[in-house]
């Protein structure tokens, strides 16, 4: 029950987040993908570079151990990528930016859009035995982080994202890296 | 005080305020729940739910009994919560409004038809969440919670999502891209 409340809560924060974002509104997704407006790739590296720097600094002072990360298995992660892309282009949302939009009232995203997510859980559902199996199978290297896999500081690893992720800020907001658009 | 009213009020945000909330979210499902935030999921926990109802024998299998069982999860809740956050920014900043084809952008490029975009939301839909199971997860469960954990997974998965939907994007603006 006290999961559930957490959840619960932790929810709303998300949904809040992704409202203010701006990631309930079709354009402000499909113009990352044109360069035109980095809204989402600054919101994504902005929370990756604040939770890892959080988590991994908890994990180093003892006060959490991690839940098993979604499992690496290269071929499915990335196919599975490619096609997740081609439908986030073209309808402009994914899972968690639709259940935020029917939030803020887009009738297009309760009725179609729920539709469509529950349709193609049910397909896979059905589907799992004669695909997933054989998908995981390829170059699977389990639950595992980077810096356990290619034993690198976790330290430097973050500080490499942190940087890395400053340095994309920097070029998309004073180097010109966003391309001017004519529609919006 | 006031300040901070009016800005949590406004309709949209610096993307990296709202990055930073939303880390802080990531770190807090880690150290009070021991868990990982995830949309693409709850679909496959509420789908099991109603097929198991209206197809019991179709749905009886290893996946809806196993892998998502047909229960409300964390998941679901969570997605509950997304909605709902969603809603009470809306309110925040007075955007909240039932409506339909509503966006400017959508309609120049697909045009006004509103069949159209409930067509291309529902197929996509199922595009994205057909996809997130190959993928093991999506935006939320996969890229953000795998990546703040620096998962190998994550990286890949984001790499294949910009490369496809440029591509796409590419495809489907022409020469307005």
């Amino acid at each position: 029950m006290t999961s559930f409340i957490v959840a619960f809560v932790l929810g709303l924060a998300f949904g809040f987040a992704l409202n203010k974002a701006g990631l309930t509104k079709y354009h402000k997704i499909v113009n990352v993908f044109r360069f035109t407006d980095m809204a989402v790739l600054k919101f994504m590296m902005t929370a990756l570079v604040v939770a890892m720097a959080g988590l991994y600094a908890l994990r180093g002072l003892g006060l959490v151990t991690f839940p098993a990360p979604p499992a690496t298995y290269v071929v499915g992660n990335l196919v599975g990528g490619l096609i997740f892309g081609v439908g986030m282009a073209m309808a402009g949302f994914c899972p968690g930016t639709a259940a935020a939009g029917a939030g803020d009232g887009k009738l297009d995203y309760i009725i179609p859009g729920v539709l469509g997510f529950l349709t193609g859980a049910a397909i896979y559902g059905l589907t799992y035995q004669q695909v997933q199996p054989a998908i995981m199978a390829i170059a699977n290297y389990g639950n595992v982080v980077i810096p356990d896999l290619w034993n690198l500081s976790p330290f430097l690893t973050v500080l490499l994202f942190a940087f890395m992720s400053l340095f994309l800020f920097y070029m998309i907001d004073r180097a010109g890296w966003q391309r001017k658009s004519s529609d919006q | 005080m006031k300040a901070i009213w009016n800005y949590i009020r406004r309709e949209e945000w610096s993307p990296y305020i709202a990055g930073v909330l939303l880390g802080v979210v990531g770190i807090l499902a880690v150290w009070i729940n021991n868990s990982l935030l995830g949309a693409s999921g709850a679909f496959e926990n509420l789908v099991g739910i109603i097929g198991k109802a209206i197809a019991p024998s179709l749905f009886d299998n290893m996946y809806f009994n196993f892998v998502m069982p047909a229960e409300i999860t964390t998941n679901v809740i969570l997605l509950l919560g997304i909605f709902f956050g969603s809603m009470l920014a809306a309110l925040t900043s007075g955007t909240l409004k039932f409506r339909v084809n509503d966006n400017e952008q959508w309609k120049k490029i697909y045009g006004p038809q509103l069949w159209k975009r409930w067509l291309l939301l529902f197929v996509g839909g199922i595009i994205l969440e057909y996809a997130s199971g190959i993928a093991g997860g999506c935006t939320s469960g996969l890229a953000i919670s795998g990546g703040m954990l620096l998962d190998p997974a994550a990286f890949l998965f984001i790499a294949g999502m910009f490369a496809s939907g440029i591509v796409t994007a590419k495809i489907i603006y022409g020469k307005r891209y």
